[in-house]
């Protein structure tokens, strides 16, 4: 074990993205919080309560679940392939860093930044909404998975780009898609059918809900399957990335 | 020689239809400068890539201090610092911070008397809190060299380590280079200034379309496959080479202003001096020049030298 290397990999990870924090905390930030104040104030007065939730509440859980989900995939996908872009990566690749403290300390502090990013959108939001949550532990276990289940996709999507637009395509054809369709702003059980069919066929609605019942107690769908699924998913992009790096695809000759 | 530091056996590579490196066998010894020759394309930066771990072998073995570099890669590469060909920097971090990451990956907390020393060396003192986007080609190329040191490793593979680097740090470079393997490092050079090879390799070992043509102490490489040539500039040019100077070989040059003879290795020039003498013509200057590592190279790999074939 190079328990030096990994430490010093997973503070340099960090460092890069604290090195940025205009570019990777608060234009997050920013962008969540014009999100929370278009749609939670000016739907929120029309709408007001969903299941008896104020609107406003009802909706902060799915934007940190967005934010969470954009800011790990980003800051692991980003990093390599600026590595790979500049270079560097060969620094990384001729230590004797083991594939498992690579790909740790790139998805431990991809982690980190997508924990950090949803963890200030809560504080903002709940300061408008009440600081109130369900069951923390859980909520914080869920993102936890979540966050390097999208690290790892970031990851092995750095390690196939050849483009910083192939970088993007996940978070701008994908993510955003699918957290939009994905109940981040209204209940399934008020959409209509075709919506709701769509909404219910849709992953990253699971993990939504799952966030929403342990914040405010409660979902529409059952939070184990949202559980379920941030497992399975963490477990198969991280199998799948550590498979992709010990084969030396894309980075090793 | 004793157990070689690095010791390749039959190692292959392939790119589909292309052999990068062919069957390749090579012992680099404690404690040598081997200079690795050849084309552009030739092969070098793949074997020295295959040894570093950064690229893997199709066939054969490649060992560093008798471990192998895919089964054993954590003592490996531990004692292999690799300056690579490309120019790499990360923009987010200074030249400390950048050697201090670097020492790390490797599991060394970099001291601050070795931090220094090769800062010193590599001239970069004053760059030391810089950003490294900041920094010159030519200070970027050094602190390469300063992140392939940084864990003191026991063989340093340095892939074309002075492209683009001005002749005063050049000549510093080699002090370097000559100071380390005083303290028993091994250094294997790729390079295409091929004074630069005679300046500072023990052997020589010339590559081409992935194949090691040879390997051989230089001195012995250039003795054996370098003659000389003697070169008599005349005071006033002559028509007609005498008959006792073309008996030996000799040619006009310079229109007849100057009479070149060439002498095979270990060959004399006292037969062509007599007969300038017996002829009388008027003498300007005389010299004698060596055949330099890059006439041998050239004559080796049949005028091809610097082609790309890639």
């Amino acid at each position: 074990m190079n328990g030096l290397g990994f430490r010093t990999l997973f503070s340099k990870e960090l460092r890069r993205f604290l090195r940025v924090p205009g570019q990777t905390l608060l234009s997050p930030l920013i962008t969540t919080s014009l999100y929370f104040l278009v749609f939670g104030w000016s739907l929120g007065s029309r709408i007001r309560e969903v299941d008896g939730v104020p609107y406003a509440r009802f909706i902060l859980p799915g934007l940190v679940m967005l934010g969470v989900v954009t800011n790990a995939y980003l800051n692991s996908a980003s990093s390599l392939f600026v590595m790979k872009l500049q270079g560097t990566v060969v620094d990384v690749l001729v230590s004797p860093l083991s594939y498992a403290e690579i790909l740790g300390a790139f998805v431990g502090a991809a982690v980190a930044r997508g924990l950090l990013v949803g963890g200030i959108m809560w504080i903002v939001g709940a300061a408008f909404t009440g600081f109130g949550v369900a069951h923390p532990a859980l909520a914080v276990l869920l993102l936890l998975v979540v966050a390097a289940g999208f690290a790892s996709l970031g990851f092995l999507t750095a390690t196939w780009a050849a483009s910083f637009e192939q970088v993007n395509f996940l978070p701008t054809f994908v993510v955003t898609p699918l957290t939009f369709l994905g109940g981040v702003f209204y209940s399934a059980s008020m959409a209509p059918p075709a919506l709701r069919w769509l909404t219910q066929a849709n992953p990253i609605y699971y993990l939504v809900e799952a966030l929403r019942w342990s914040v405010l107690g409660r979902a529409d769908a059952p939070p184990v399957v949202g559980f379920g699924v941030a497992v399975a998913l963490a477990g198969a992009a991280l199998l799948a990335a550590y498979a992709v790096l010990r084969s030396g695809w894309r980075l090793r000759g | 020689m004793s157990e070689p530091v690095v010791r390749l056996r039959g190692v292959s590579k392939r790119y589909g239809d292309f052999t990068a490196l062919d069957a390749v066998d090579l012992d680099v010894a404690h404690g040598e400068i081997l200079a690795l020759l050849g084309p552009n394309g030739a092969g070098k930066t793949t074997l020295i890539s295959i040894v570093a771990g950064l690229v893997r072998a199709s066939a054969g073995e490649a060992t560093v201090l008798g471990r192998d570099v895919v089964r054993d890669y954590r003592f490996t590469r531990r004692a292999v610092g690799l300056v690579p060909q490309e120019i790499n920097f990360d923009p987010f971090f200074s030249v400390e911070e950048t050697l201090r990451f670097q020492a790390g990956y490797f599991g060394v907390r970099l001291a601050d008397d070795r931090l220094e020393e090769i800062l010193v060396a590599l001239d970069l003192v004053g760059k030391r809190h810089a950003n490294t986007r900041s920094l010159s080609g030519g200070m970027k190329r050094r602190l390469l060299i300063g992140k392939a040191l940084v864990h003191e490793p026991r063989v340093l593979f340095l892939d074309e380590p002075t492209a683009g680097v001005d002749v005063r740090l050049r000549q510093q470079l080699w002090a370097y280079v000559r100071l380390l393997r005083s303290r028993g490092t091994t250094i294997v050079l790729t390079t295409h200034y091929l004074e630069e090879a005679e300046e500072l390799a023990d052997r020589v070992a010339m590559i081409d379309r992935g194949r090691i043509l040879l390997v051989e102490e230089k001195d012995r490489l250039l003795e054996r496959q370098g003659g000389k040539t003697l070169r008599i500039t005349l005071a006033a040019p002559l028509a007609v080479l005498p008959a006792g100077l073309a008996a030996l070989g000799a040619r006009l040059a310079e229109g007849g202003r100057a009479v070149e003879v060439d002498a095979r290795p270990g060959g004399s020039f006292g037969p062509a001096l007599a007969a300038a003498a017996e002829a009388g013509f008027p003498v300007g200057d005389v010299e004698t020049r060596r055949a330099s590592l890059e006439d041998v190279f050239v004559s080796i790999l049949g005028g091809e030298a610097g082609g790309d074939r890639r």
